[in-house]
């Protein structure tokens, strides 16, 4: 007799699962704010009725079971069930309704793009240091002193790393410096934190704009060095666009 | 299963027992609470606010913050006395306190702490408001304490070397010093005439904060340990005055359970009813 409702709920269930957990864990994205899964499931909730609605006989059908739970026609485990659902019914709509008056008490949420465009003159640029390991090594050595306090061993833990927000980059997960062309490093190191674009909240990152301690040969070499330390390669330019 | 004798019944557990599911699941969400932000509670009688030691402050909430080894601009310096900073707030509705507490094993007159605001709307950064490429900045807001100087300043800066003294003094500032730890108590009226210059505290809106620490230790040199950009320091965290306490919300969800349960009953006699 419930029959009907089964693959709604299974499809709300699932809905909801997928939205919860699974988004967050895909490439580029964030979990997402529970007032819009909350919308996506009433939208996945009102199409299945919608659905189940369409003819008359699949209307009875849908209907029927949850008319006769309602009115506690069907007896046995059901009637204390029915108890349950009308008790939590008034319970949820307080909820929802608490939750979008009441202030909160949550600092304002942060959608910081990690990696937003950068300006045009700083795409598709090609490091003009020879990968020789001379420069290789030397390239490390500037890192070990100017960029290791921070990304420390190139895992972002660095001596120096605990008191900034966001943290500073880990060049060994595959999500920094593996997905980026050097060109994009160069600008980033170059013109650092407060180099980036509004969506990149420059205003709170840490990273040094190296361009006023570093030549650009200097920043070209310790591209090198991170690479070969964090043992990353760069994207290179044809994989892209 | 054995007990359930319906086939349609297991189904309704279900919807019940999902249902429940994502309550719990968003419960926790709703109620953690790490430090990313300093709450300064409403306080009824008096604001401890020349009283880093008062009870008081028992009772606000501790947020505490890493600190690292500025090393972002030179001067650089690479090891710090003060690791981590614990901060607690409290507001009376007119002024605002807040409490900086840290690690010292030795008390010396240089020893200094500072916290760092943004002003009005603009974005400032961390570093001074030091300028940003693409984002048009503002100035940042520093209430500073030294504690030969035994009192706070209210300084402000917009980039490196444009530190200077507010023309108007409004910070109060007062350090005690107890078993090793530095308890340091900031205080201001929560808005002031000076928009321009000074951060301006909305009760119930969020704002940023920043924290630095000297350890002003005499070094062999006779130069103070931690000095000018050498220091403890943090990036941006936030900060909050606490509203008055609000109860329409509660109001309204007792409004919205009556409306339910009074459309349920409806519904219910209605079907059995037509039934
Ligand atoms: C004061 C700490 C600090 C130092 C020193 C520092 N960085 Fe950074 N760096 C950061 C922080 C914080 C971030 C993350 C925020 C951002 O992207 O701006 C970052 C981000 C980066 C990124 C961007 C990675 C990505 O996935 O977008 C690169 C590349 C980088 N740093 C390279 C360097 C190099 C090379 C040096 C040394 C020449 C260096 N950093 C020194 C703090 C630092």
């Amino acid at each position: 007799m419930g029959g009907v409702l089964v693959r709604p709920i299974i499809l709300t269930v699932c809905i909801y699962l997928f939205l919860k957990f699974i988004v967050p864990i895909l490439p580029h994205s964030a979990p997402l704010p529970s007032s819009l899964i909350f919308l996506y499931l009433m939208l996945v909730m009102s199409g299945s009725v919608l659905f189940a609605t369409l003819s008359g006989e699949s209307k009875d059908a849908f209907f029927q079971p949850i008319l006769r739970f309602l009115t506690g026609e069907s007896g046995g485990a059901l009637s204390s069930a029915r108890y349950l659902v009308l008790a939590l019914f008034p319970i949820l709509v307080g909820w929802q309704t608490y939750g979008s008056t009441a202030s909160s008490d949550a600092p304002p949420a942060e959608n910081r793009t990690i990696h937003p465009a950068p300006p045009g003159e700083y795409t598709g640029l090609s490091n003009p240091v020879p990968k020789t390991p001379e420069n290789i090594m030397y390239g490390k050595g500037l890192y070990a002193s100017r960029c290791a306090p921070c990304h420390g061993n190139f895992d972002g833990k660095g001596f120096a790393s605990a008191g900034f927000t966001p943290p500073p980059a880990n060049f060994k997960d595959p999500t920094t410096i593996a997905m980026l062309q050097e060109s994009y490093l160069f600008w980033r190191i170059k013109k650092g934190g407060v180099g980036l674009p509004v969506e990149g909240m420059p205003w709170k990152t840490a990273m040094p704009r190296w361009e006023l301690e570093m030549s650009d040969e200097d920043i070209w070499k310790v591209i090198m060095g991170e690479y070969d330390g964090a043992g990353q390669k760069p994207r290179t330019w044809d994989e892209s666009e | 299963m054995a007990r359930v004798r319906r086939p349609g019944a297991k189904w309704w557990v279900a919807a019940v027992s999902v249902v429940g599911l994502c309550l719990t699941l968003e419960l926790p969400a709703a109620y953690s609470q790490q430090s990313v932000a300093v709450r300064a509670g409403l306080v009824k009688g008096t604001l401890p606010a020349d009283d880093p030691t008062a009870a008081a402050w028992a009772t606000a909430p501790t947020s505490e913050f890493p600190l690292s080894p500025q090393v972002h601009w030179p001067v650089r310096i690479t090891e710090v006395t003060a690791k981590t900073v614990k901060v607690r707030g409290l507001h009376d509705g007119t002024t605002v306190a807040i409490l900086l507490e840290y690690q010292d094993p030795t008390e010396d007159p240089d020893d200094a702490a500072a916290l760092e605001f943004m002003v009005g709307d603009t974005k400032a950064h961390f570093a001074h408001g030091q300028p940003m490429a693409q984002v048009e900045g503002g100035p940042v807001n520093i209430w500073y304490w030294k504690n030969k100087d035994g009192k706070g300043s209210d300084l402000g800066a917009k980039g490196f070397g444009t530190l200077k003294p507010h023309s108007h003094q409004d910070v109060k500032a007062k350090g005690v010093y107890q078993g090793g730890a530095w308890k340091v108590v900031f205080s201001r009226p929560l808005s002031t005439e000076h928009v321009a210059e000074d951060t301006q505290f909305k009760p119930g809106e969020f704002g940023s904060i920043a924290f630095a620490v000297w350890d002003g230790k005499k070094m062999d040199s006779g130069q103070p340990k931690e000095k000018g950009s050498e220091k403890a320091i943090s990036s941006w965290w936030y900060f909050r005055a606490d509203a008055p306490p609000d109860y329409s919300p509660y109001l309204y969800a007792l409004l919205a359970v009556g409306l339910a349960l009074g459309f349920e009953m409806a519904l219910v006699r209605r079907l059995k009813k037509g039934s």
